[in-house]
């Protein structure tokens, strides 16, 4: 056994028992704590609406055409800063969106 | 007659025409549009904060853009979009934020910690029986759950800013940051590490002893301390099992 | 856990967010339904909130995912995926659609229509004598909503179902907001299709709210309470078949719990009319 090695065990041996000895000491993280807060009513930001699942439901919400190449983004983005000389970008070829609705069929 | 084949190509391609033989032929927008839409909403659902970060419009613009381009391959769709993080790293438009492929890389985790296989989390009591020789050899098996998200940024404040779990003001886009995401029980717990602890978990995870992780910690960051560390680690309740070397099988 | 069977009562579909209110205050419900595609991850809260309500509620898996109109082989790997979970939660009915939404490996979550033709109706029954072999036990069929025909269909579509229940021994799921969104949209009265609808193999009926476009077009959005129309419908209905298990969709916009649990006790009172009706 060499020295790091030693030292290694007494070191870990010391801690162990350290973090045993504060082991009901820790607070719950912060995020489970306000998870918990939030209740699971609140929909999108928490368990309950995790994540994408299926429906046998059709959509009344209509998709857009158009597509990013001519937007800039407009969130919350722009409180910690969008490089406004990145968002000029070149449209690669022909590419650009309208951002009009999909057209649909009048019922006959 | 239009084979399956035509409609499935006609339903991703925005400027193909409907295949002919459907009456009338202009409601095969409906289904177009059921897809697109569906499948963008399911993003949306999956990316919270990417969503917040960009605004609605352009997340509806990247999104319809990805969903052409990498379609799901199961009908399980708790598991479509994996690639977005990929997706939004390259994405031209989005080239001036280049903290959302990090922000989308830790919801991906977050997803995935939510559906994670189940295993009881080991009380920190369990390594203290271990002898005290074979510490160091000790390897720690990490809950299912469990996941690092490595980044310059820092991608937990920016993520609990933009679902409502934490200020907008506090995000200073110079911080970089390492997220640890688990989920023993009911709740996704998503952290934040010192770059100690990111080096120790990172290790612990990749398999390695205890005494290599304890020993990357510290290079990492020399005021690593390693008693608080394992509480942390063990109160998480991301540890769920001990191995005394890759040999001797597993103790849980 | 308590009986599988689905009784001949209105129940819901579960939506994860009315879980603990649900749980916490057990209302009157006959039994809840879901799609058995939200709950193949390994583990996690959905599995957690799942076993909870079956522990007191009888439960239905609607599958979307399989694609039994499909022109491929009907997916083997999503076929087990459904059979772990009728082990594990013991439903007492299993459906899926008549549609296809899936081809060469990319799944298009989305409903897709059918030619109705022989060629289509070999397909599915094949598809159908599968699933029902996979599972061991015989599913219900849902009618789609429509928004197109095609031009080669030869059959109608109650006559394409009422075939696929005669030659798999599957039975129907009637869904009756789908009547009205495809009776609506290709120009036919409701009332018709009932008339030529096999009833007798009608094991539940589902109801839910349809969305209507500027154009004047229906989609079946799952998005709003019941139509007046729709709940006529089912009074039609119930005096024919007797009662059985009547369901309640709601996927987008979801409620608060009292608004769906409402739709719920109208669909109740419906099934509570018959009976006395008949009793009467």
């Amino acid at each position: 056994m060499n020295d790091s090695t030693r030292t290694s065990t007494a070191m870990l041996a010391g801690a162990l028992a350290a973090a045993i000895a504060g082991a009901g000491g820790f607070a719950s993280p912060a995020h489970a704590a306000n998870e918990k807060c939030y209740g699971i009513s609140l929909a999108g930001q928490n368990d309950c609406a995790a994540g994408p699942g299926t429906t046998c439901a059709g959509t009344s919400t209509v998709d857009y055409q158009g597509n990013a190449w001519k937007l800039v983004p407009e969130g919350t983005c722009q409180l910690y800063g969008t490089s406004t000389e990145e968002a000029k970008y070149e449209l690669p070829g022909d590419r650009e969106g309208s951002l009009e609705p999909l057209a649909r069929d009048v019922p006959a | 007659m239009p084979a399956q084949a035509e409609l499935a190509g006609a339903l991703l391609a925005a400027d193909r025409p409907a295949p002919a033989g459907l009456l009338p032929a202009g409601r095969f927008a409906v289904h177009r549009n059921n897809v697109v839409a569906g499948l963008v909403e399911a993003l949306g659902a999956a990316y919270p904060a990417v969503r917040s970060l960009v605004g609605e419009r352009f997340f509806r613009a990247a999104a319809t853009d990805f969903v052409r381009r990498e379609p799901p391959r199961s009908p399980v769709l708790i598991d479509y979009g994996g690639g977005f993080a990929g997706f939004l790293g390259s994405f031209r438009p989005a080239a001036g934020l280049p903290y959302l492929a990090p922000v989308a890389r830790l919801e991906r985790a977050w997803l995935l910690a939510y559906h994670a296989a189940e295993a009881a989390p080991l009380p920190i009591a369990a390594l203290a029986q271990m002898p005290e020789a074979v510490l160091g050899r000790c390897r720690l098996v990490p809950h299912p759950s469990l996941r690092l998200v490595v980044s310059s940024f820092p991608v937990v404040a920016l993520w609990a800013a933009n679902t409502g779990r934490g200020p907008h003001e506090a995000v200073d886009l110079d911080r970089a940051e390492t997220a640890l995401v688990v989920r023993p029980e009911e709740l996704v717990v998503v952290e934040s590490l010192t770059p100690g602890m990111a080096a120790f978990v990172a290790t612990l995870a990749d398999d390695q002893p205890l005494g290599a992780a304890a020993e990357a910690a510290m290079r990492a960051d020399s005021g690593f301390e390693l008693g608080p560390a394992l509480g942390r680690l063990f109160a998480l309740g991301a540890v769920v099992g001990l191995r005394q070397s890759s040999f001797e099988g597993d103790s849980r | 856990m308590i009986a599988a069977t689905i009784p001949r009562a209105s129940g819901l579909g579960l939506k994860s967010r009315h879980c603990a209110e649900i749980l916490a205050s057990r209302p009157r419900v006959g039994w809840f339904e879901v799609h058995p595609e939200n709950y193949m991850g390994a583990g996690g809260p959905p599995h957690r909130r799942l076993a909870a309500i079956r522990r007191d509620y009888p439960l239905s898996l609607h599958g979307v995912g399989l694609s039994i109109g499909g022109e491929g082989p009907l997916d083997a790997a999503h076929l087990a995926r459904l059979r772990t979970l009728v082990e594990r939660y013991e439903p007492g009915l299993v459906s899926e659609h008549l549609a296809w939404s899936s081809h060469e490996g990319v799944y298009f979550n989305d409903l897709l229509p059918l030619p109705y033709t022989d060629g289509t109706l070999a397909r599915v029954v094949e598809h159908v004598d599968r699933l029902q072999e996979g599972l061991g036990r015989p599913i219900l069929l849902e009618n789609p909503s429509s928004y197109l025909t095609f031009e080669e269909s030869t059959l109608a579509e109650p006559a394409f179902l009422g075939e696929i229940a005669r030659r798999s021994g599957c039975g129907l799921l009637l869904d009756l907001n789908n009547v009205f969104v495809s009776s609506q949209n290709l120009g036919f009265t409701p009332e018709s299709y009932i008339d030529s609808f096999p009833l007798d193999e009608v094991g539940e009926i589902h109801l839910g709210g349809h969305a209507t476009e500027p154009d004047g077009l229906l989609v079946d959005a799952h998005d709003r309470a019941v139509a007046d129309p729709v709940w006529a419908l089912l009074a039609l209905v119930l005096q024919r078949t007797g009662v059985l298990p009547v369901l309640v969709e709601w996927d987008n916009d979801v409620p608060a719990w009292p608004v769906l649990h409402r739709e719920a006790v109208l669909a109740q009172r419906l099934l509570d009319n018959c009976r006395h009706a008949r009793a009467g």
